[in-house]
């Protein structure tokens, strides 16, 4: 018999775990800090649309941060624009992604494995392309509205205009994006989906459209893209065109894996692996490219004793301690 | 009433099946045949996931084989497979439950299906059970509790007996014989266990290489020469 924490634990947990990071996270983080860990959460957000097609369906789909930039365009353009506020346009950045992250999933109806991976990762390396090209909108005229020099402004939420509050506006806004992906997991899509992963046959037979569960999934995954590429365009104000190479979201992702591909801590883990340990590097005088030896190290940890990754091993480290008790 | 015609499936050379033809109205109808016979891919024209070269398949009026594999199953046909393939962090509950997420009822009443499903193949106190929790027969069983949930028309089992031991293959004798008074489908039933074969079965289709040999009463036909002659693996000249 497998060892459980029991739902209402796992609740009370996260819900410490995000009280803390809306009040005091903020409260006690300096400047640069608060720029590090805004944009861990926006990753975090990131990672779990990759993990969840990953946990889900067993399918790989490494154009995860491509999607991160798409989302970011459309939040830029919005603002420049249209006077829409924040919210408004947060929701139409997500929503124009996740149709780009359901087209990416037509070559899902018939490759998995590597030959997926590796479509996926040529779409990212499309969109990289793309960037670089056209550039990210910073309130020039005409469609792309791009200027030589910035003339506009990327506004912020109202109720968050400081740099405090909009970590908080994040982590709130990646809250309940976590809780969405919770409440599919649950439900039929969680069904339909974990019936597919064991056999498509099966999951036909028992009446799963497997075709639409699919797309769902890569529907579903790219919203988190864009709500994380727009709350992203609002941290920095402005994007840059090399931010969103191809080989990052295969980062991304193998930081997925080590973090967790199950479970919303997972993400979270990934992160602070993608954001917060190149910092502390920084922070204490190192290269931040070491970042990358620890990466690697870990991903092969997490291949060889930890498939549920380090989310995994702290949670069932801590049934085995409740259980011990 | 299964009125299978002329259904004629070939894997490159290979004649899976030859134009078989039956017309099916019993409760229970058994099929055998020895291995390669084509019984499985039989059950896989029927639900969808071989498509035949020739022939159709015409039950009460509704051409099956339109119908992709999903949608035939949300219509009332449900199966079983040889290779039990169980997601093992669903409860038993939500691998039954699976089998009504496509219809619009009132979750009180999905509930109650899902309990009576349960009942019937004496899972209800696993209900709360992993699937990777449950042993060989209890999957079995959970399976055969999700081709009933939704109040199927027809239920196709691919050898449900396979691995059970003499207690668990008493159970699955009634469970199999009561499908149509408790839940009104009709079942085909693949099964290499010729006495679960003979006290199910009112009538037995027997294939051999793709043909259709014998169908009939199942009795008579499981004294027939060339069915016996099928199964011991001598040809019926010899």
């Amino acid at each position: 018999m497998a060892l459980r924490i029991s739902f209402h634990r796992r609740f009370v947990t996260a819900t410490v775990f995000f009280l803390f990071c809306v009040f005091v996270l903020p409260a006690i983080a300096g400047a640069i800090w608060l720029k590090v860990f805004t944009s861990a959460v926006i990753f975090a957000l990131a990672a779990r649309g990759a993990s969840l097609v990953y946990a889900q369906l067993g399918l790989v789909n490494l154009a995860q941060i491509a999607l991160v930039g798409v989302g970011g365009w459309v939040m830029l353009r919005l603002n420049y624009a249209t006077t829409l506020p924040f919210e408004l346009s947060l929701l139409a950045s997500a929503a124009i992604t996740a149709i780009v992250g359901m087209l990416l999933s037509l070559p899902a109806m018939r490759m998995r494995g590597l030959y997926l991976a590796l479509v996926t990762l040529m779409a990212a390396g499309a969109f990289q392309i793309l960037f670089t090209a056209f550039q990210f909108p910073n309130g020039g005229s005409g469609f792309l509205g791009v200027a030589m020099q910035s003339p506009g402004e990327m506004r912020r939420p109202f109720l968050a205009r400081s740099d405090a509050a909009y970590l908080s506006y994040c982590v709130a806004v990646t809250a309940l994006c976590m809780v969405l992906v919770f409440l599919h997991e649950r439900g039929k899509a969680g069904r339909g989906w974990a019936l597919i992963r064991q056999s498509e046959a099966n999951a036909m037979a028992a009446g799963v459209d497997v075709t639409l569960f699919k797309v769902w999934a890569f529907t579903l995954s790219g919203f988190l893209a864009g709500t994380a590429g727009a709350l992203l365009a609002g941290a920095l104000r402005l994007l840059d065109s090399k931010s969103f190479p191809a080989g990052e979201s295969i980062l991304l992702f193998a930081l997925a894996i080590v973090g967790g591909a199950g479970h919303w801590a997972g993400a979270v883990i990934a992160g602070i692996l993608y954001r917060v340990v190149p910092a502390v590097l920084n922070d204490f005088g190192l290269d931040a490219d070491l970042a990358l030896i620890l990466f690697g190290a870990a991903l092969l940890h997490a291949i060889i004793t930890a498939p549920q990754g380090i989310a995994g091993q702290i949670l069932s480290a801590s049934a085995f301690r409740r259980s011990a008790t | 009433m299964i009125r299978i015609s002329d259904i004629t499936v070939r894997f490159g050379g290979v004649v899976a099946l030859d134009s078989i033809t039956a017309e099916i109205s019993d409760d229970v109808i058994g099929i055998i045949g020895p291995n390669g016979a084509g019984k499985t891919t039989l059950i896989n024209v029927l639900s969808g996931f071989v498509r035949p070269e020739a022939g159709s398949v015409d039950v009460d009026g509704l051409n099956l084989l339109t119908l992709t594999p999903f949608r035939r199953a949300r219509w009332g046909l449900s199966r079983s497979f040889q290779k039990l393939q169980t997601a093992a962090e669903l409860s038993v509950e939500n691998l039954v439950r699976v089998g009504l997420d496509h219809c619009s009822s009132p979750n009180a009443e999905k509930d109650a299906a899902i309990g009576r499903a349960l009942e019937f193949v004496g899972l209800s106190r696993l209900r709360n059970t992993k699937g990777g929790d449950l042993n060989s027969q209890q999957q079995r069983m959970t399976e055969i509790a999700r081709c009933l949930v939704n109040s199927p028309r027809i239920v196709l089992l691919d050898e449900p007996g396979g691995g059970l031991g003499e207690t668990e293959a008493e159970a699955l004798r009634t469970i199999i014989t009561d499908i149509r008074s408790s839940f009104g489908a009709q079942v085909l039933l693949i099964d290499h266990d010729v006495d679960l074969i003979r006290a199910t079965c009112s009538k037995t289709i027997v294939l051999d290489f793709g043909k259709l040999i014998a169908f009939g009463p199942t009795e008579t036909v499981l004294r027939d020469k060339m069915v016996q002659a099928a199964y011991l693996g001598q040809g019926p000249g010899q």
